[in-house]
């Protein structure tokens, strides 16, 4: 398969957002509540399809695929990609169920448009929500292209099948190429039902499949969003308000403009709280290239007002949250008596945990091009949600959505910052103001000190035991700046994001407790690769293994006795009204703890688990559920020669359900270990006065290659189950797993992360 | 001032600031964009060129520093993407997002030009100060590793 | 780690008047005070009426240069630089490699410019590098410093002049005081550092005794 990016399509706009839970998203962007739209593309476009019969452009039944009269297929990917694989995935759904030969299949972006259903890529939904919509949109172009062969040949469609790019006629031996019947399918009436292939002729789905940006990547060729050169192109450089919520009250820029090469220097107007997805405002020094705009900032004096957040101090605000821990919270889940359990304990095991706010700190910084002739705006963007840009582009500019145009470049990893469109606003607003095409090109220094924060957050947990050790009583409180503090005043949680290791942790415990306590936000809080499961199952993991400690058993066998026996966990068991489950009913994904207790014993035995003291090993283990996946994680921890702790080998078992693309399934869950490891030893963003402490790689360190295991393990279940998330399940588990190594190997507890602070790694 | 690049066997002379860093004049002035910015101080790695055959941080090195001598970038390490460490790299898969790979290959490049047959901890030596965020790191150490054997074959 | 001063501070002015020869601590303490970022004049030292204790105390008075985090940051006892006034390890992880130039892909000069960077906070100098591991200064004390730059085995096969030479016009050295962007300056200025070591050498080169437990 080849790559390019593709041409701007304008259609009707319908508006759609999905994500963490429809309550959470429903107040994210205030004008789309009330509006319905579809979540997926339909299998036939009725006008893309005679637009292109019209020019002779061959066979175009929708937006996704495009069979020309040269027998070229083009193939439409309307997922961002950042990493995960999503380009060398999906689309290979519609070539298998099309029949077409990879190396005649070009990949094109999708630009943001609603006809292309939901593009937030976000919450590991890729392949789960469009597993079934893209192969449809693949086998109607197979019909039709069938339904042409039978009528030239006369023969009925049911003899025909198409495979290698072609429709062939095994009974007398004939073939046509998919090229050669464009023309003709395209002015066929359209299928009434569509059918899919059996699953055994989806030839490549579930295979380890080729990189298909690798060859642009190794030789430069790759376009991110920096990239992007247009005619008369302006670079700009922000100095933004140090607290978030705070604003310029002067600014003098006559040094700043005698700076050879700056244009222009715009005051950007500041946000009104809730902030949401708008830009945090400050002075743009706007310049002809990248250096002069740097040095025209640096020469920029400004005199900044903090506003609400400036007396923030996270070392502060660490006590706040213990105190939120310390006492009663919103229950969100109960069964049983847990006061009362917990007072009759023979035993109780308590402790508290604390995971500090993080940064997504991606290679490529937040970045986005805009031109705007004052009528049409046409963006490219390293963005995830290219309809949210559209939309928020169109609302700064005063113009509709459908005169904005966003094409989406590669970007240079994500974790969840590239969702929020406030970069791309601001280079929409610079465009206007300059009437020039405008880069806004954040440092790294922007991206660490302006991120959307994964909250700060503190857990409480409290287990009574009885006389045989059983755990009869669990109660978790938690405390962390909510996600819909960025949307709307609030302190407390919701289920969409409590789903997250709080609510949906199976128990086979008679009375369990979960409380959310208030916690006020001081900053923007956003979401970052596994969001609230990072600290979520940090705290119960670990929590798990301090009760093995406290009865004297074995972690694993622990942790397998509070999962409980394999069985299907509902609503009532979890002690919960409702769970959104990822936006997945529980019927077709249900709480399997046969899946945790398989994962489990598959990692276990993969790392040697049950004679690891003869080994003199230091193991620790956790299990998670998220995004649908069961992930379980071995990590060993040893000493180096100058005494530092160092992780020398993981294992994972993953069970994912159906997987497209297991290649990048595996460097996923590869990938998710040095993230989740890097900010367990040394993750840390703190806050004084408001402003965050850290700048760059120097003060917010990220594992290294001479830091990183030097083996990590993969096991994946295989499954025809329904697909679960690949890109985020593979982080929560690793944090707990590594605390449990290194309790095994110190003796030491660590519940506040990052590790660095206590420990030396 | 008039500074003379030679990049990637072409010659450009641009009238430019003496202390522009490399990585913009490439980026912004040649056109060249296959070399990445990162994080401006020399942490990152993603801006690692050659500049006469040295793997340099472009991102910090001064344009009056690349005057008149030879610039290989990411795009020229090959004509072709057929560079041992490139075809290595491809075949294992190794990047994800990919922003980091530039910098990750030339530093490798470097790496196997003054030592073709480098050990693990030679590997992770040189490689060091090179960030990848998505966490391809044992990946690149096999692609590395890919490549010397090719190498070695004569391939 | 400073010994309670005995005899009396006027120890070094009146001869004879102590049974001991004074410690460097002491001849230390009886020179007037200095601000941190400055340092002695060589006038005051004229009051240490022996020459062996004057010259220890204008080495004593140079290693507050030597002994500065700008100078041992690059004078480490391993292979990996240092950074900052706390010693931490330099980021990204760099090596001495074979030649103290770094190793391939990741030299010394490969970030190190001829000059600092302020946007980018990289320190620059001519020839960057370590300097090489006999001439390791973290951990040791004035007197063990002393003794080494007076070693032609470890000091790069200088004579004691070349010393003075290196110590008063070297374009590395001279970074010290320059040193860009928030770093903490070596006190005083190269030019004094240079007069204090030759008229160290000058009164015989003596190095300060060894501090005691």
């Amino acid at each position: 398969m080849t790559a390019r990016s593709g041409p701007p399509i304008l259609l009707l706009r319908r508006t759609f957002l999905a994500g963490l839970g429809g309550a959470l998203t429903g107040l994210a962007l205030g004008s789309r509540v009330g509006v319905a739209g579809p979540a997926l593309p339909p299998a036939v476009d009725e006008a893309v399809k005679a637009e292109a019969a019209a020019e002779g452009a061959g066979l175009r039944p929708n937006l996704f695929v495009h069979v020309t009269p040269n027998g070229g297929v083009t193939i439409a990917c309307a997922r961002a990609e950042m990493g995960q694989g999503v380009r060398s995935s999906l689309p290979v759904l519609i070539a298998d169920e099309l029949g077409a030969d990879m190396r005649r299949v070009e990949v094109v972006q999708a630009p943001g448009d609603p006809a292309y259903g939901d593009q937030n890529t976000d919450g590991s939904h890729s392949v789960r929500g469009f597993y079934d919509a893209l192969r449809k949109l693949g086998a109607c172009a197979r019909m039709m292209l069938i339904a042409a062969a039978a009528v030239r040949w006369r023969v009925p469609a049911s003899t025909c099948e198409a495979h290698d790019h072609a429709v062939h006629h095994p009974a007398t031996g004939r073939s046509l190429g998919f090229g050669e019947l464009a023309i003709a399918a395209a002015k066929l009436p359209v299928p009434q039902d569509i059918l899919l292939r059996p699953r055994v002729e989806l030839l490549h789905v579930g295979k380890e499949l080729p990189l298909l940006d690798g060859p642009d990547i190794v030789t430069g060729r790759a376009i991110f969003g920096a990239d992007v050169r247009l005619p008369g192109m302006l670079t700009a450089v922000i100095a933004r308000p140090p607290v978030v919520g705070g604003r310029a009250t002067q600014h003098d820029a006559s040094k700043t403009l005698a700076v050879p090469g700056v244009r222009h220097v715009v005051p950007l107007p500041a946000p009104q709280p809730p902030f949401a997805f708008q830009p945090l405002g400050g002075v743009a020094v706007v310049a002809d290239d990248t250096w002069s705009a740097l040095r025209g900032r640096a020469r920029l004096e400004v005199t900044w007002a903090p506003g609400a957040n400036g007396d923030y101090d996270s070392s502060e605000y660490c006590e706040v949250l213990l105190a939120a821990v310390s006492a009663p919270g919103h229950v969100v889940r109960e069964v049983g008596d847990v006061v009362r359990a917990l007072g009759s304990a023979s035993k109780r095991v308590e402790a508290t945990y604390h995971v500090p706010h993080l940064a997504h700190a991606a290679m490529e910084p937040p970045v986005a091009v805009v031109r705007f002739d004052g009528q049409k705006c046409e963006v490219w963007a390293a963005t995830q949600n290219p309809q949210a840009a559209r939309k928020e582009v169109a609302r700064a500019l005063d113009i509709a959505p459908d005169q904005v145009t966003v094409n989406v470049t590669l970007l240079g990893g994500a974790f969840g910052r590239k969702s929020k469109p406030d970069y791309v606003v601001e280079a929409a607003l610079l465009a206007k103001a300059t009437g020039s095409p405008v880069r806004v090109q954040w440092t790294r220094e922007d991206d660490i000190q302006h991120d959307y924060y994964h909250t700060v957050s503190t857990q409480r947990l409290e287990a009574g035991l009885d006389e045989v050790g059983k755990v009869v009583a669990w109660r978790h409180r938690t405390a962390f700046p909510p996600i819909g503090s960025t949307f709307t005043d609030t302190t407390l949680s919701v289920p969409g994001e409590l789903q997250q290791g709080v609510l949906d942790v199976p128990l086979a415990i008679a009375n369990v407790r979960a409380e959310n306590c208030e916690a006020r936000a001081h900053t923007r809080i956003g979401w970052l690769r596994s969001v609230a499961n990072i600290y979520h199952a940090f705290a119960v993991q670990s929590f798990i293994a301090e009760i093995a400690h406290a009865r004297g058993s074995d972690p694993r066998e622990t942790l397998l006795e509070i999962i409980g026996p394999p069985r299907l966990v509902g609503l009532e068991e979890l002690g919960v009204q409702s769970l959104p489950n990822y936006d997945q009913p529980l019927a077709e994904h249900p709480i399997d703890t046969g899946r945790h207790r398989r994962v489990i014993e598959r990692v276990t035995d993969m790392a040697r688990w049950s004679d690891r003291e003869q080994r003199n090993r230091a193991l620790g283990l956790a299990v998670h559920r998220s995004f649908l996946t069961y992930v379980a994680s071995v990590v060993s921890v040893i000493r180096d020669p100058e005494g530092r702790l160092v992780v020398d080998e993981v294992w994972t078992s993953l069970d994912a359900g159906t997987l497209v693309n297991r290649e990048r399934v595996r460097s996923q869950f590869e990938g998710a270990v040095i993230f989740a490891l890097g900010h367990a030893l040394y993750g840390e963003i703190t806050m004084k006065g408001g402003a965050t402490v850290q700048s760059n790689f120097r003060d917010y360190r990220l594992m290294r290659i001479g830091e990183a295991p030097r083996a990590i393990h993969l096991d994946i279940v295989d499954s025809d189950g329904p697909s679960g998330g690949a890109g985020e399940p593979g982080v929560p588990p690793v944090a707990p797993a590594l605390a449990n190594a290194i309790f095994a190997l110190t003796g030491q507890r660590v519940r506040e992360l990052p590790i660095a602070r206590s420990l030396k790694v | 001032m008039k500074i003379h690049l030679h990049v990637n066997g072409k010659a450009h002379a641009l009238e430019l600031d003496p202390d522009m860093p490399l990585l913009w004049a490439l980026r912004d002035h040649v056109g060249l964009t296959g070399t990445k910015y990162g994080c401006g101080q020399a942490l990152c790695g993603a801006c690692v060129v050659h500049l006469d055959g040295e793997a340099v941080r472009s991102c910090v090195t001064p344009v009056s520093r690349a005057d008149g001598r030879a610039v290989v970038t990411i795009e020229g390490l090959s004509p072709d993407g057929s560079h041992p460490l490139q075809k290595a790299w491809v075949e294992l898969a190794v990047p994800q997002c990919g922003f980091c790979q530039a910098g990750q290959i030339m530093t490798a490049a470097a790496l196997l030009k003054k030592n073709p047959q480098p050990s693990e901890v030679d590997i992770d030596t040189s490689m060091a100060g090179n960030l990848c965020r998505c966490g391809t790191y044992l990946r690149i150490r096999a692609a590395i590793e890919r490549a010397v054997a090719e190498k070695g074959k004569g391939g | 780690m400073r010994r309670a001063v005995e005899i009396c501070a006027g120890a070094a002015l009146v001869i004879g008047a102590c049974r001991k020869a004074p410690t460097p601590e002491q001849q230390q303490a009886a020179l007037p005070p200095v601000e941190p970022d400055e340092l002695r004049p060589l006038e005051v030292f004229a009051a240490i009426a022996d020459p062996t204790h004057r010259s220890q105390a204008l080495f004593l008075e140079a290693a507050r240069v030597l002994l500065h985090p700008r100078c041992v940051n690059c004078h480490p006892a391993g292979d990996t630089p240092l950074q900052g006034d706390e010693g931490q390890p330099h980021d990204p992880p760099v090596v001495r490699g074979p030649d103290n130039e770094g190793v391939p892909g990741l030299q010394c000069g490969g970030c190190h410019q001829d000059e600092n960077l302020e946007l980018a906070r990289v320190p620059g100098a001519p020839k960057w590098h370590l300097a090489p591991i006999e001439m390791a200064w973290v951990g040791r004390t004035p007197a063990a410093v002393c003794e080494q730059l007076k070693d032609p085995k470890r000091n790069g096969g200088k004579t004691l002049v070349q010393i003075v030479e290196h110590a008063a016009h070297d374009e590395l050295v001279a970074w010290g005081w320059s040193p860009g962007h928030e770093r903490v300056a070596v006190p005083g200025t190269q030019a004094q550092f240079g007069a204090l070591m030759a008229a160290w050498v000058e009164l015989g080169a003596a190095c300060p005794r060894e501090e005691g437990p």
